[in-house]
């Protein structure tokens, strides 16, 4: 991890940390060092529980499974994680994973940006109403609607599909509100010069719109990925082919022969840690920056 | 991974283990990309058969011991003369897996075969979830109902249609310690538990046991467990002879008389000093594993964990104390969930997976279980099996839930019989008013409307 | 990237963005000028893809929900019958109604103090610019890009009665087991610390990005005033952050509301159902007890919680403004 990550810490020390720090702790050394002593117990109290399962996960059975509050019992070994990549299921669910969190993202971002921009430019009649309600469904939270949503993927013959696990997710009614956040913040002259050259509204959207938005549809799209690759409500319920489940689904529900394997679980809970903490390790600013503008709603 | 990457033999992959190729999984993944990118959002795709056209789907809810047994029998079936792909899938026991049973059949693209306890068949028949058996097709295969003890095949039945195929019978018996049983007077000529016939003998047993030891004398775990004190209970209230049924809408039928009877009997017998009232389950096993009680009473699935121990190791039939011989019992079926859209050439494979793996129960009676399939008893393998041999006769007198939608084994039924149960053994609570708290659990049940009606 | 091509059907095949098949682009973009004649803008048809799939996978949910909620229907494949206010008057009376509502109501009391409180406290501390940012934003956040299993599966461990780090811990301080999962009064407590542990990440980024853009004009006056640093943390710093903690908050409190996902997985709402949410309730009843009818009417009082904590802090909102 920590190689990975190296570059990042000389790039990406904030300009504004030396000027922060003296803002709110001052010059004194006390203050100073209670927040540091703070921020490592912090710190070691949050890794504690990875350190824990990766030393597990690198225990045979037996050790892993003998008393003791070292987390190393005895000799290091893969075995686990070879154990668990020649059984292929974490593979699979891995794989269903990225298919279903990616086609939620991009059939999220095209449909929510799309609607976005014409709610925030648009005339057309009807635009007030459909507004008001997209805004009203912000309130609804999508877990109340498991029992009618089986129901109707029932009616749809859907259950046990990829469809049915990722059309219900691709509803987004906060997106389409940050979105059009965005979009009202943008002035039009661009937009209308571009009309008045002939540029259909499409074009308008795609050439002039777009690129002036891409901070913000990044931001969407991974958030949205985020909420999908971790989605386990609606997953769980619409799936029960375990080819078709997704990581946590499968982890969840589908069980070994042998019964609880400490060392494996381990190995299977960081190999499905594993994808997204590697692209937070590349992307972090990037990240941060689309909870923190996202999670605020734009604001 | 089950891989034949070079001259692929005639003989199919043995597929037990829910084993997925990188060849499955490219051709799936890609199939299901393209069936969503291309054919538009409402095109349904990768049903289970289109990930491996030829691997019969299974399900069932065995880990450890049993779970490694069922791989071992799928195993054997697979790699017969005309064997056949299986992916197994294993689901945790209990309600989760039962859940998971439902809701894939009423999505229409459920599992070929899946395990169920017969307790449970009246909660997934009449609703349609699960297919008829061909009885016709399954003897061609070798498999006929006379080869089922009739008060298992009892259960097999929905509207006189067969619906499960009987795997095994699992009663709820006692295991003992053979020195201290003998120690303390309670074995007859042969060596074998002497029948008990009244709660005093029982009571009585429980007291020598103790000397014997000179500790406890029997043990039984059901603190926070949710199945247990119902075992023990419905064991008991049996053998009274007294009728317990769960008619829709309520009230419960049961003789409230016989059921304050057994309670009180099960607070006497568990009294604290002779026999521990708080062991939990997990309790209770390592008690008798570590010697510091000379019985113990579980489900005969244990018996592996048991038997590993070296003790000399007895086991019988649930000692009968009251008027009529019976015993507690449940049964691991096979079942068909229900499929939209069955391939008949699947189906039958499905029925000659079961037909297969019935005769296979051999096998299975290492785990302790009793054979469903009454072939297998006759053989003289099984009669060799010791102490297996010795509660075989338990599957004469089974006696199971009470049939209704919520009942059976890991329902919400037995976990609410359990609470009252729990609190009487205790001692937080009288008979009376455990056996009232039970009714009224039970009517409850009753009064919701039936969903699978 | 504006196109000077004259108006016409030419205008769109000029540098245009790969993306969208050609057949699309020109229907669209006819459909976008003949909307851009009589009002210039983009037309209904840039609506029309989310209306569809706001109309299909959410209105008719909503809808079909409370039909559902006013009929008997099953799992099991029978036929359904209208069954008027059965299911809610049911439902009213039915103590694990209650008893999960009120699990829900603790977990989210539970979780939501320490996972604004902390937040903070971690926010303010790495924006004190101690060395290491990375570091420290690194461990406070992953855990929030954890799957729920993974994190229930750690933290199963963890918990373990008798192998686990946390009685082992216990152990060397000569202190009993605790039954971390397992016992009535314990579990919940275990529940909501795995939670802070895993989604702490988000609000501590909320915050950060609020302390990020706060103005230091302030600051220096403090600093001309020889302020110390509490002083200038209680005096500047929070009240500054007083809206933001107002919406952590808020968002903090919905997402608790829903809580069913680490429960349902390490728990299943045991023991005894001390710890089931009440969207655990829903899925008991529905799947495992195939009484979607009543689940249905389950949900819409649990939408009805949901909707008056919402309206609640909307109004309280509204009021710190």
């Amino acid at each position: 991890m920590s190689a990975t990550a190296t570059p990042l810490r000389s790039r990406r020390r904030p300009p504004s940390a030396a000027g922060a720090s003296s803002l709110l702790l001052g010059h004194g050394r006390l203050p100073r060092v209670l927040a540091g002593t703070a921020l490592a117990v912090l710190t070691a109290v949050w890794l504690l529980p990875f350190v824990w399962a990766v030393a597990t996960s690198l225990q045979s059975e037996q050790d892993a499974a003998s008393p003791g509050l070292s987390p190393v019992k005895g000799a290091l070994t893969t075995e686990a994680y070879r154990h668990i990549l020649e059984r292929g299921n974490v593979t699979v669910w891995a794989f269903n994973s990225f298919l279903i969190a990616g086609l939620v993202t991009l059939i999220t971002v095209v449909v929510s940006t799309l609607a976005a921009y014409g709610f925030s430019r648009g005339t057309f009649r009807g635009r007030r109403v459909l507004l008001a309600l997209t805004l009203a469904a912000i309130l609804v939270p999508p877990q109340m609607l498991i029992v009618p949503l089986f129901e109707q993927m029932l009616l749809f013959n859907l259950v046990d599909t990829y469809a049915a696990v990722i059309l219900p997710q691709v509803v987004a009614p906060m997106m389409v509100f940050i979105l059009r956040r965005f979009f009202d913040a943008v002035p039009r002259e661009l937009e209308d010069a571009a009309r008045v050259d002939g540029a259909s509204e499409l074009r308008v959207f795609l050439s002039v719109v777009l690129p002036l938005s891409r901070p913000i549809v990044a931001a969407v799209a991974i958030f949205v990925f985020i909420g999908a690759w971790n989605n386990f409500l609606w997953p769980f319920i619409v799936t029960n082919d375990p080819d078709l489940m997704t990581l946590p689904v499968g982890l969840a529900t589908v069980k070994d022969a042998f019964g609880i394997q400490y060392a494996q679980s381990m190995a299977s809970a960081l190999l499905a840690a594993l994808p997204l903490i590697v692209v937070f390790l590349f992307f972090q600013r990037r990240i941060v920056d689309s909870v923190a503008t996202t999670g605020l709603g734009g604001s | 991974m089950f891989t034949h990457p070079s001259a692929p033999p005639p003989t199919p992959a043995s597929g037990a283990g829910a084993a997925l190729t990188r060849r499955r999984l490219l051709r799936h993944g890609t199939a299901a990309a393209g069936a969503v990118l291309a054919a538009g959002p409402l095109s349904g795709c990768a049903s289970p058969a289109a990930a491996d056209a030829s691997a019969l789907s299974v399900w069932d809810l065995f880990q450890g011991g049993d779970g490694m047994l069922m791989d071992d029998m799928i195993k054997a079936v697979s790699a017969g003369p005309e064997g056949f792909e299986v992916q197994r899938t294993i689901l945790d026991w209990g309600p989760s897996y039962y859940t998971k049973l439902a809701m894939s059949a009423a999505g229409g693209r459920a599992s070929d075969v899946a395990i169920m306890h017969l307790s449970r068949l009246a909660g997934y028949a009449p609703g349609g979830l699960l297919d008829p058996f061909d009885l016709d097709l399954l003897a061609e295969f070798g498999v006929r109902r006379q080869d089922f003890a009739p008060a298992v095949w009892a259960r097999t039945q929905h509207d006189s249609t067969v619906f499960a195929i009987p795997l095994d019978v699992h009663p709820f018996i006692v295991f003992y310690d053979k020195e201290a049983a003998d120690k303390a007077g309670l074995l007859d000529s042969s060596g074998e538990l002497a029948p008990m016939g009244s709660p005093d003998a029982l009571l009585d047993a429980g007291k020598a046991l103790a000397e014997a030891t000179g500790q406890k004398g029997i043990l039984f775990g059901h603190v926070t467990d949710t199945a247990q004190t119902w075992r023990q209970f419905a064991a008991l209230y049996a053998q009274t002879g007294a009728a317990f049924s769960l008619p829709d809408g309520g009230p419960p039928r049961i003789d409230v008389d016989a059921a304050v009877r057994v309670v009180t009997f099960m607070q006497q017998l568990f009294d604290g000093r002779t026999n521990p009232n708080n062991l939990d389950y997990y309790g209770a096993l390592a008690g008798f594993l570590g010697g510091r009680g000379g019985m113990v009473m579980l489900g005969e699935w244990e018996l592996p964990t048991l038997k590993k121990s070296g003790i000399p190791l007895g086991a019988a039939p649930f000692p009968q104390v009251f008027d009529k011989p019976a015993v507690y019992t449940d049964s691991h079926a096979f079942v068909l969930p229900h499929q939209k859209n069955p391939d008949p050439a699947r189906r039958r494979r499905a029925h000659r997976y079961v037909a297969e793996m019935v005769k296979q129960s051999l096998t299975w009676a290492s785990a302790g279980h009793i054979p469903a399939y009454q072939p297998v008893l006759a053989e003289p393998q099984y009669a060799a099996l010791d102490p297996q041999s010795s509660y075989a006769g338990a599957a004469e007198v089974a006696v199971l839930d009470p049939p209704n939608w919520f009942a059976g084994a890991g329902s919400n039924f037995q976990n609410r019989m359990c609470q009252p149960l729990q609190s009487a053994l205790l001692g937080n609570t009288s008979a009376e008013k455990a056996v009232r708290q039970m009714v009224r659990e039970a009517d409850a049940l009753l009064r919701q409307p039936n969903p699978v009606a | 990237m504006t196109t000077t091509a004259p108006a016409g059907a030419d205008a769109v095949s000029g540098p245009a963005p790969e993306r969208t098949g050609g057949l699309r682009r020109r229907g669209l973009g006819r459909i976008g000028r003949r909307g851009g004649r009589t009002s210039h803008g983009p037309g209904l048809v840039f609506v029309l893809p989310f209306s569809l799939v706001f109309a299909v996978f959410l209105v008719w949910p909503i809808l079909h929900g409370l039909w559902m909620s006013f009929t008997d229907s099953s799992l099991a494949l029978r036929d359904t019958t209208f069954v008027g206010f059965d299911n809610y008057a049911e439902a009213f009376g039915d103590p694990d109604v209650w008893s999960s509502l009120g699990n829900t109501v603790v977990f989210t009391a539970l979780s939501s103090v320490p996972l604004v409180l902390i937040a903070l406290a971690m926010a303010l501390l790495v924006h004190s610019g101690i060395a290491g940012q990375w570091v420290w934003r690194l461990a406070f956040f992953a855990p929030y890009l954890l799957p729920v299993t993974v994190v229930t599966l750690i933290w199963t461990w963890l918990y373990q009665p008798e192998l686990g780090l946390a009685n082992q811990f216990l152990d060397t301080l000569g202190v009993g087991p605790v039954g971390w999962l397992s016992d009535e009064s314990v579990a919940m407590w275990s529940i909501a610390a795995l939670t802070v542990w895993w989604t702490v990440g988000f609000n501590f980024l909320l915050y950060l990005a609020a302390l990020q853009s706060l103005p230091s004009t302030s600051y220096e006056a403090a600093a001309l005033d020889g302020a110390g640093a509490w002083r200038r943390l209680w005096s500047i710093t929070l009240p500054q952050l007083r809206r933001t903690t107002a919406l952590v908050a808020m968002l903090q409190i919905l997402a608790s509301l829903k809580v069913f996902d680490q429960i349902y997985i390490l728990t299943k709402g045991g023991p005894n159902g001390s710890t089931r949410p009440v969207l655990e309730y829903v899925y008991d009843v529905g799947f495992t007890g195939y009484r979607l009818g009543y689940a249905s009417a389950v949900s819409y009082l649990f939408f009805a919680l949901v909707i008056v904590v919402s309206l609640v802090q909307l109004r309280l909102f509204r009021q710190e403004d």
